[in-house]
């Protein structure tokens, strides 16, 4: 009698299993089409010639094939220096700042440490004061900060952001296993390096992520800071040079003198530069990913 | 059942929690937290406390060239003409109210996505659906907001459809109506940033002991079931702690968007305090930083007593909060 | 303790990073001097090894890096510039000028005047002292629209109603001079010909009415009622030129007579429905398409974006291909008045002086002299060649008579982005010149050789301008023949432009643009024109824009007297 009532019972969840994975299926599929659309959009400008795309009308095809948008991005001198420094930038500020925020956030997240609640407090308040622009530049350049390359390291190294989200991560993890660690006679240190560390892999490769793909996408602190030295230019301000300069001939009083005719317009050119610095992230993607999605469906798939 | 099993593991109660008393002993034990601590504090203070002195400009007439040393003081002036200008009021009316939507929407849609990503078994659809959630992200908010401009014109997909299915017999001017202007904002966001909203989320399912789910079922515990009890209690200090610092960032519901989403039939709704400064506060001639700097004080005012308020809330309900 | 190490590590490779800069900064080997220059404006970036620029190094000893804005407006750009500390030897500070100059950044140009010649000829003494700061001094110059011996104009690069050539064509060139002739024959020539060739219909009147572009559709009642672009109200000189009297435009009866037939235009379905609510991206797509037959703006602001699109062959409906060029689409300036017959001034001849900024050398170049010189030898003929017209052979030919021109390669070189980026080095925000060459018969830029602006005309646009017997825009515009440099207050727009919100009138006029963005759209979609411009006329007043009228009659006066006090007479 039991056994048939969990049999039928069984049954019953397949059942409801099935519709319920193709609902799902269903709305994240709508999601996915939804959001893609805007990026497939993207895609086809970037591939479309320029005095074409003017009129509009373009979906998900481009209508008149070019490659120069693409040209045009690569062949801009300073862009390749551009792309080393961004490279160099990502990764060690990336680095930098996950390790700075992962051991705040380790101090933070101990329940009996002195001074958590004040420190805390410390490090939220940085996230609302917002002091502007001005008085950071003349801090940076008291520093000597400016025109080098550690103003795009140092200032922004520790997020109170990241170390809010790694610290509630943090106090999530039983204490029993520190507990544990520090019978045996391991410091603080220690505990964050070889207990902590390695059970926060998802949510260090969350904030990895979050630290590269801002680190990759700035250009503004390179135009405060290094306006005047070019050897200390990102990617993304080359591309917002080339942007905001495409196509501008001729508006200044060389009126008729100026008639370029472009082949390339703001608006191909801006869709070219956003695939293209979206590639790399994309490619980074997977690694990153499977820290964060996989884990449950390790477990989640026996039922 | 369920109810034991979520309150055992999840609910860490503040009672938990013991105070620790500052005594010689117990800093020598912690040692070495305290120095490090000192470190970023030290850091803390140069990078963010020390820029801060900039906020005399809010009570000066800021000139460059006599510093902020140098400038003369104005009181409260700079003050005065923003609260005595009906326009910043309505200024701040528009920014709270689109950064309260976009919050509450923003939350609640990124959750719901992650909780429904969660349920998908194939792996490769799972990390598929995931990657493209995420992508517009990267995309400007040029081009996002053409995209928008775009569909909402009077030959637009929305009015085309619309038309279609004789909802309406002539355009609608989406984009002309005040009313319609928060709305366009929020979903917009939503658009945008949903996928990627779900990403601390998704990191924080991952740190759930699979184990609780198995129990959960053999105890019988239905899908909702399990999504009720196990994995939104999970999520819980996440949601907590992202909601309460987000609290304090409605006055900084945006600038980009809005912007290039105006026109002028809808300035009245759509311009924030961050737009309402760069048309008053950097006229041509001369770039008014007190004035600027003024606004960037109210903004963290009110941003860290909303803090404070939610979190001695959340303290008074046993919940998670910042401090 | 491994924190401290990271640290002083960190802190000993941030002291060997600023020490390598300082020693790049050191000496430059060679005998060019390399100075860097800031421009907030949008411009493009010329590639480092650049011909034409390492050809005028060789020449000068010196060569410019030219920067551009970007991302920021202007104000804030000088803002940010003066805060890091980091400026450049030379800048354009567009709107953020006098920001500069209140900071004690620039070198005065005083004592250089004297010295290059060159400097000096750009303008007249009393057009010099137009751009005297309060202190006495020059520090900047604007360097465009400034013709050498004669006005060699053949564009309307200002403000006009525009029309289709083959508009125009199929009513065999009819005269139109009022507001009501235009747009019968806009919705005349849209209800027998609704679509294009392609299938595209016909939108007979769109207005750009984005930010501060919103010109387009505010400022016609200026022109339509006779005068000349003052930019922020009409200066009546009835009484004569000593006695001039400052009139709102917003509140003429010419005002809203325009407004009134710009609302029954779109109550009739003239005008575009989404003129409102278009950025300026989504106006340059409509105008690309071919479809717009007519608008009112500035030519520079939409002109040069879609010579592109109008040039690309199109397919039509029955198959066949087509060119928007070769169709007629391109856009012909009307003069238009409230009524007919009147005389206008959408053209004003003569050179307009925007004294409120231009090209100065600020405090941080080291060697301001070298820096004056340099640009005194750019306004030396054989580098003025070469920044506009380029290398002979190259670039351009020159015939028998002494005359230069361009073949039709060349012509196509000098509007490709590339070949500029990589060759050709005009310097744009460095003085200049239009007009007559120094050699007495050539041109300064090549667009205003007769000939060169012929050969880049399309057939329907140079038959139209031959049916009108016009040789070029100018003509076609057809303004009274008044030279504005006789009126010593124009542009009063170089000072409204300028306005800071620190005065009463400052605020009035920043008001003012405010109710107006919100109103003039609205009057126009109204359905019931007297109660909206009646609500419309009592938001406008309610923002003082007598405040406003005031300071602008002041500064009218004040133009007026400097000019009297340098022997200005009428």
């Amino acid at each position: 009698m039991a056994e048939m009532d969990l049999h039928v019972r069984k049954k019953k969840m397949a059942t409801e299993d099935k519709i319920f994975y193709t609902i799902n299926a269903i709305i994240l599929i709508i999601f996915a089409v939804v959001t893609l659309y805007p990026v497939l959009n993207t895609l086809a400008y970037s591939f479309n010639e320029g005095n074409d795309a003017v009129r509009g009308g373009i979906y998900l095809w481009p209508r008149k094939w070019s490659l120069s948008n693409y040209a045009e991005i690569f062949k801009k001198q300073g862009m390749w220096q551009g792309l080393k420094v961004t490279f160099a930038r990502t990764l060690l500020a990336t680095t930098l700042s996950l390790f700075a925020n992962a051991l705040l956030s380790y101090i933070l997240s101990r329940k009996n440490f002195l001074f958590k609640k004040s420190l805390s407090l410390f490090w939220l308040i940085t996230m609302y004061a917002q002091a502007g622009l001005i008085p950071s530049l003349i801090l940076y350049r008291y520093l000597h900060l400016t025109g080098t390359f550690w103003v795009y390291i140092i200032p922004g190294m520790v997020s109170a952001f990241n170390v809010m989200v790694m610290r509630t991560y943090m106090e999530g993890i039983p204490d029993s296993l520190e507990e544990a660690a520090q019978l045996e006679g391991a410091g603080y240190l220690k505990v964050f390096w070889s207990i902590i560390t390695p059970l926060c892999k998802p949510v260090y490769a969350t904030i990895f992520l979050f630290g590269a793909v801002w680190n990759w996408n700035s250009w503004f602190d390179a135009m405060l800071y290094n306006r005047f030295e070019p050897k200390y230019t990102t990617l993304q301000y080359e591309l917002m040079k080339l942007l905001d300069n495409v196509g501008t001939d001729g508006n200044n009083g060389t009126a008729a003198n100026g008639q370029a005719i472009n082949k390339v317009t703001p608006t191909t050119v801006r869709a070219a530069a956003t695939i293209a610095t979206m590639a790399p992230i994309i490619a980074i993607y997977p690694f990153l990913q499977r820290y964060f999605v996989t884990g449950l469906t390790i477990g989640g798939v026996k039922e | 059942m369920e109810n034991s099993v979520s309150k055992s593991n999840f609910r860490k109660m503040d009672s938990e929690e013991k105070k620790p008393r500052l005594s010689a002993k117990e800093f020598g034990r912690q040692k070495v937290l305290v120095i490090i601590s000192a470190i970023y504090v030290v850091y803390g203070l140069i990078f963010y406390y020390l820029p801060l002195v900039g906020w005399i400009m809010a009570f000066q007439n800021f000139i460059y060239a006599d510093g902020i040393t140098g400038s003369k003081f104005v009181g409260l002036d700079k003050f005065i003409f923003l609260f005595s200008d009906v326009k910043f009021l309505r200024v701040i009316r528009n920014t709270f109210c689109m950064g309260l939507l976009n919050l509450v929407f923003s939350t609640i849609f990124a959750i719901i996505f992650a909780l429904l990503l969660n349920e998908v078994r194939n792996k490769w659809f799972k990390k598929s659906i995931q990657t493209i959630s995420y992508l517009p992200h990267f995309l400007s908010w040029i081009i996002v907001v053409s995209i928008v401009h775009d569909a909402l014109t009077s030959t637009g997909i929305i009015n085309d459809l619309l038309m279609r299915f004789h909802i309406i017999s002539e355009p609608y001017p989406f984009m002309a109506k005040p009313a319609w202007f928060w709305p366009i904002v929020t979903l917009s966001n939503l658009w945008k940033e949903t996928g990627w909203n779900a990403i601390i989320y998704l990191a924080a399912i991952t740190s759930i002991d699979p184990a609780l789910y198995e129990s959960a079922s053999i105890d019988g515990a239905g899908r909702f079931q399990r999504i009720a009890y196990i994995t939104l209690p999970s999520l819980r200090p996440t949601i907590l702690i992202l909601l309460l610092m987000n609290v304090g960032n409605v006055l900084n519901a945006g600038f980009e968007l809005q912007y290039l989403l105006t026109n002028g039939l809808v300035q009245d709704w759509s311009r924030t305090i961050d737009i309402y400064i760069l048309e008053w506060a950097m006229d041509a001639r001369n770039m008014d930083y007190s004035l600027g700097t003024a606004a960037g004080i109210f903004k963290t005012v009110v941003s860290i007593s909303l803090i404070l308020i939610f979190n001695s809330i959340a303290k008074r309900k046993g919940e998670e909060r910042l401090f | 303790m491994k924190t401290k190490k990271i640290l002083s590590l960190a802190l000993a490779s941030l002291l060997v990073a600023s020490s390598v800069a300082a020693c790049n900064k050191g000496g430059n080997g060679g005998k060019v001097t390399e100075f860097t220059m800031f421009a907030a404006m949008a411009g493009k970036e010329k590639e480092s090894d650049n011909e034409i620029m390492n050809l005028i190094a060789e020449k000068t000893g010196v060569k410019v890096k030219e920067s551009w804005l970007t991302g920021q407006e202007a104000g804030e750009a000088i803002g940010s510039i003066i805060a890091s500390g980091k400026l450049p030897d030379f800048i354009d500070g567009g709107d953020g000028s006098v920001t500069l100059y209140e900071n004690h950044l620039l070198v005065a140009w005083d004592p250089y005047l004297e010295k290059y010649p060159n400097l000096k000829e750009m303008y007249t003494d009393e057009e010099w002292d137009k751009f005297r700061m309060d202190d006495g001094k020059i520090y900047w110059a604007n360097v465009f629209g400034n013709h050498y011996k004669q006005d060699t104009t053949t564009g309307q690069n200002g403000e006009a109603f525009w029309i289709q050539a083959r508009v125009l064509e199929a009513y065999g060139y009819p005269t139109i001079t009022s507001l009501d002739e235009y747009f019968d024959l806009l919705e005349k020539y849209a209800k027998e010909n609704p679509t294009l060739p392609n299938g595209t219909p016909v939108i007979p009147y769109t207005c750009l009415c984005e930010d501060w572009k919103y010109y387009c559709i505010e400022n016609a009642p200026m022109f339509l009622d006779g005068y000349p672009n003052d930019g922020c109200c009409i200066v009546n000189i009835d009484e004569g030129k000593t006695n001039p009297k400052v009139v709102d435009y917003n509140t003429t009866p010419t005002a809203e007579k325009y407004f009134r037939k710009l609302n029954e235009e779109y109550n009739k379905g003239a005008i575009d429905p989404d003129f409102a609510i278009q950025t300026y991206d989504e106006y340059i797509a409509k105008l690309s398409t071919g479809a717009v037959l007519g608008l009112c703006d500035q030519y520079w602001d939409f002109a040069y974006n879609i010579m592109g699109p109008f040039a690309s062959e199109l397919d039509a409906s029955d198959g066949s291909k087509f060119r928007l060029d070769q169709l007629g689409c391109d856009y012909v300036p009307l003069g238009l008045t409230i009524e007919a017959g009147m005389e206008q001034q959408w053209h004003t001849y003569g050179d307009e002086l925007n004294q409120s900024s231009g090209v100065a050398v600020t405090t941080s170049c080291k060697n301001p002299d070298l820096a004056f010189e340099f640009l005194s030898r750019l306004l030396d003929q054989d580098i003025h060649d070469l920044r506009f017209w380029g290398i002979e052979g190259q670039d351009y030919l020159v015939d028998e008579n002494g005359m230069y021109y361009r073949d039709e390669t060349m012509r196509e070189n000098w509007k490709s982005d590339s070949y500029k980026a990589k060759h050709t080095c005009e310097y744009s925000y460095m003085p200049q010149w239009s007009g007559i060459s120094k050699d007495g018969k050539n041109y300064m830029q090549p667009g205003e050789s007769p000939s060169e602006f012929l050969a880049t005309l399309s057939k329907p646009l140079s038959d139209c301008f031959t049916a009108y017997g016009c040789g070029n825009y100018v003509d076609m515009v057809g303004s009274a023949n008044v030279y504005t440099t006789d009126l010593p207050w124009y542009p009063l727009w170089s000072w409204s432009n300028n306005l800071s919100t620190d005065t009463e009138g400052g605020v009035a006029w920043k008001n003012m643009g405010e109710v107006k963005h919100k109103w003039l759209p609205a009057v126009v979609m109204s359905k019931d024109f007297d109660t909206d411009w009646k609500a419309y006329m009592e938001a406008y007043n309610a923002v003082n824009p007598q405040a406003f009228l005031a300071e602008a009659q002041a500064e009218v006066d004040a133009r007026l007297a400097t000019a009297q006090a340098n022997g200005w007479t009428e």
